[in-house]
């Protein structure tokens, strides 16, 4: 079981940091255009679900899977996604995705009067606390599984 | 030009926590219990942890240590953003120094960050 990587967005698309741990095929294309495919694939799923469901919808968009890989998505009310591309035996992640939010994102991004909101995250400290989070989740193993 | 406000500020709110904290009358007799003082109680009372180690040099210069200091915490943990760094330890410097200043010592502070979250405070007691 595994992570391979992990993007943060915020509300007008901006890529504000992305990391890969176990990512063994690149997209072909520019990482900037890879920013922007993801996003306009989330954006576009995200109002075609809560169009076409057949019942009040709670929670929205959680993830979708793929015979090779899972997208876990998570979305704060002000916008920010939180979106994870692991393994397919990786079960729901969303207190994972929440504590990404919660815990790095504001307290190391958001509280710190140096880093400006709405650029990509220059903090060092916010790369290697994520790094050291994902590496010690249950479900990541060093060796691509 | 704005860090001297700053420093103003923090200087004002340092002589009313001076006047109030401090709850036995005859606790300093001698220079090094205001600055321990500094150490315990002033720092517990604002940032909820005590100051790591206090030097001096016995002729009015003290330095304090904050090996891990709130308002850094959280911006990194090494040398990224270090240049910045001293803008936020302004308001404090002036908090030490307007505590002393209405415990009847007047001082120079300043500070310097050499990795964050450590940072020395450097207290010059001024003799008139």
């Amino acid at each position: 079981m595994t992570v391979h990587n992990l993007y943060l967005f915020d509300r007008n698309g901006m890529c504000l940091h992305y990391s890969e741990w176990h990512r063994k095929k690149q997209a072909g294309i520019p990482k900037e255009e890879e920013y922007k495919l993801m996003y306009g694939m989330l954006f576009s799923i995200r109002s075609f679900v809560s169009k076409m469901s057949p019942l009040d919808m709670k929670d929205g968009f959680l993830a979708f899977q793929t015979s090779r890989y899972k997208l876990h998505y998570y979305e704060t009310p002000t916008g920010i996604k939180v979106v994870m591309n692991t393994d397919l035996g990786v079960g729901p992640i969303r207190d994972v995705l929440h504590h990404i939010y919660s815990a790095l994102y504001v307290e190391l991004v958001v509280k710190n009067p140096l880093c400006p909101l709405g650029q990509t995250v220059q903090s060092e400290l916010f790369r290697s606390r994520l790094d050291s989070y994902v590496r010690s989740l249950p479900f990541f193993s060093a060796r691509a599984g | 030009m704005s860090l001297c406000v700053l420093e103003g500020m923090g200087f004002r709110v340092g002589q009313a926590l001076g006047e109030r904290l401090p709850q036995e009358t005859l606790a300093f007799r001698e220079e090094l219990d205001v600055l321990k003082f500094l150490c315990k109680d002033l720092w517990v009372a604002v940032f909820q942890k005590q100051m790591d180690s206090l030097r001096t040099n016995h002729q009015g210069t003290y330095v304090l240590q904050d090996n891990s200091f709130p308002l850094l915490i959280r911006m990194a943990s090494g040398l990224q953003y270090l240049e910045e760094a001293p803008k936020f330890l302004t308001f404090t410097c002036g908090l030490l120094r307007g505590t002393l200043s209405t415990l009847g010592i007047k001082s120079l502070v300043t500070a310097s960050v050499a990795s964050l979250p450590t940072c020395k405070f450097q207290v010059v007691i001024q003799k008139t």
